[in-house]
């Protein structure tokens, strides 16, 4: 058990030390995760309220795919993407492959079901009696569709997170489509899993702390939010 | 402009059911109209479309001499609803009354107008302004929604069971606060309520529904089904003092009887009589202000029956809250609907 300790000792070293190395994989992952979660939340949260909000005729088949997609693995995602953008591939041309916007479609891929998914869910469990009221005070249609969808800010909100942790976390799509490049396309997670191959558990258990550190910063500024309102 | 409506052929229905159907309304402006009829009768839907929640399935909603469907520029700031039960956003109870306002970027001596409606409901700033709005009771929370629709000085005011579920004391004022805004702004008044006491003493109107159609406009005495075969052979309902209303043969056991030709006695009733008499007890009087007439309020069992009479007749049949009497009614002049 020594060898944990001693990571983990070696972790404050190398954080506090500034390592250029932990530190490229700590911003390539802030970078590929803000590409990635701001494209997903301007798709999902107009799309995950009109699902929830409208009854169409396919509704309940959409919300089953949306649902299915939610539980994708991110391999697979990486597998698709990846064939996509290969050269071989029919978005070939554009040379995303082993870069960061690369890496930002596979993971809006992976977060876009959650955040439409959860969003829906947020909006169909508002009260009906929200709408009556709103209404009943004089709202047009855009300022009905701000005020629900404000109302249904906690639930959207915990959307996000969920999404947020899926992206942070995954290895699959940063490691086959990013290619783990040092100093360009890894990222936390790919960095874990190599130097844990490597048997550098230092920087695999400074990564760790990191991720940690990053998953309590947005829980915490999202709760703080939630108590202003 | 006066706010007066016309309902044309108006239809509505929910999964294919058909809820709601009406083939001829015009309320005047400023006027107060009440809406009597059991649970289901289609009077929460009406108010709905009237208020332009919904848009009906068929039929036209004219308001002011123009067709109107939700999000309808003018009527929408014109007309508000108070439904059944409150709903009061997470927000404080400023914020809720101040809501409206807001929507529709009136900015203008907003603290004043909200102090103003909150007043018009019972409740005083100082005590209820920042309270949030989990710390109010069902009464309070009745009375702050209903001052979130006076706080917009509405045309119309559509109130959907305002005192169905709140205390005694709340209803006063839900019912003062109401009376005030067609007072003071000339509000066009319509009440679903099966507070009929309160209706019939305060409307010009009163419509009857029953199964989604308005079928009686006036002070009609109305006993639903569902009816059975008694042992005389007719046919009627029995009552659990023992009483029984007996009726012709209905059209279908679910029917509502509309009972014209009642007429109030204090004796003992003659033996041919008594097959059609109901026993009672004069509950309650109301004065209609308007009319100088007198509405005398009889229970039996749990069915009111309501009597008009002028103050003279009161007066001649000896007739005050706590007397029993008998109603006497004709089968002849009962009609199924």
């Amino acid at each position: 058990m020594s060898f944990l300790l001693d990571g983990f000792f070696q972790a404050i070293k190398l954080l506090s030390g500034g390592n250029a190395e932990t530190y490229s994989a700590i911003l390539v992952t802030v970078k590929v995760s803000t590409y990635s979660m701001t494209c997903s939340l301007l798709i999902g949260i107009p799309l995950g309220f009109c699902l929830g909000y409208f009854d169409f005729r396919v509704k309940k088949p959409f919300r089953t795919v949306i649902d299915t997609l939610m539980a994708l693995p991110t391999v697979f995602i990486g597998l698709l993407v990846y064939a996509f953008l290969t050269s071989r591939g029919p978005l070939g041309d554009f040379g995303l492959l082993f870069t960061l916007p690369g890496i930002a479609i596979g993971q809006t891929i992976l977060a876009l079901p959650i955040i439409i998914g959860l969003t829906a869910t947020a909006v169909e469990n508002m009260d009906d009696k929200l709408r009556i009221t709103i209404l009943s005070m004089g709202a047009n249609r855009k300022q009905l569709f701000l005020s629900s969808l404000w109302e249904a800010r906690h639930g959207i909100m915990a959307g996000g997170i969920v999404a947020y942790g899926r992206v942070m976390t995954e290895v699959g799509i940063s490691m086959m489509v990013g290619g783990n490049i040092k100093w360009h396309t890894r990222t936390i997670t790919t960095a874990i899993a190599l130097e844990t191959n490597k048997g550098q558990f230092a920087m695999g258990i400074a990564l760790g702390l990191v991720l940690l550190t990053i998953a309590f910063c947005v829980n915490l500024s999202v709760s703080l939010l939630r108590r202003r309102n | 402009m006066e706010a007066g409506y016309e309902i044309r052929s108006l239809k509505h229905s929910y999964s294919g059911q058909t809820v709601l159907s009406i083939d001829h309304l015009t309320v005047k402006p400023a006027s107060i109209v009440g809406l009597i009829g059991p649970n289901g009768s289609g009077k929460s839907t009406l108010l709905r479309l009237m208020g332009l929640i919904e848009r009906p399935v068929e039929g036209e909603i004219r308001f002011n001499g123009r067709p109107v469907e939700p999000f309808s520029h003018e009527a929408r700031l014109q007309i508000t609803l108070l439904p059944q039960e409150p709903f009061l956003m997470r927000r404080s109870v400023f914020g809720n009354v101040s809501y409206g306002l807001k929507l529709r970027g009136d900015s203008g001596n907003v603290r004043e107008r909200v102090n103003e409606a909150l007043s018009m409901v019972g409740l005083s700033n100082e005590s209820f302004s920042r309270r949030p709005w989990y710390a109010l009771s069902g009464g309070e929370a009745q009375r702050v929604a209903l001052a979130a629709r006076l706080v917009l000085r509405p045309k119309v005011l559509l109130l959907d069971e305002p005192t169905a579920s709140v205390d005694a004391a709340s209803a006063q004022l839900i019912r003062e606060a109401s009376l005030q805004a067609r007072q003071e702004l000339g509000t066009t008044l319509i009440v679903a309520s099966h507070d009929r006491q309160w209706l019939y003493e305060v409307c010009d109107e009163i419509l009857h529904m029953f199964r989604g159609r308005i079928f009686e406009k006036g002070h009609e005495n109305i006993v639903f089904g569902p009816w059975m075969k008694l042992e005389s052979g007719l046919w009627g309902k029995k009552l659990s003092d023992r009483q029984h209303v007996r009726v012709p043969t209905p059209p279908n056991d679910e029917s509502a009887a509309v009972m014209d030709g009642l007429s109030l006695a204090g004796g003992a009733p003659a033996m041919d009589d008594r097959d059609f008499v109901l026993r009672g007890t004069v509950t309650r009087f109301n004065l209609e202000r308007s009319t100088g007439r007198v509405f005398v309020t009889v229970l039996v069992e749990n069915h009111n029956f309501t009597f008009v009479l002028t103050p003279q007749q009161a007066e001649e049949r000896m007739i005050f809250p706590g007397k029993a009497v008998n109603i006497c009614y004709d089968p002849d002049r009962i009609r199924w609907i």
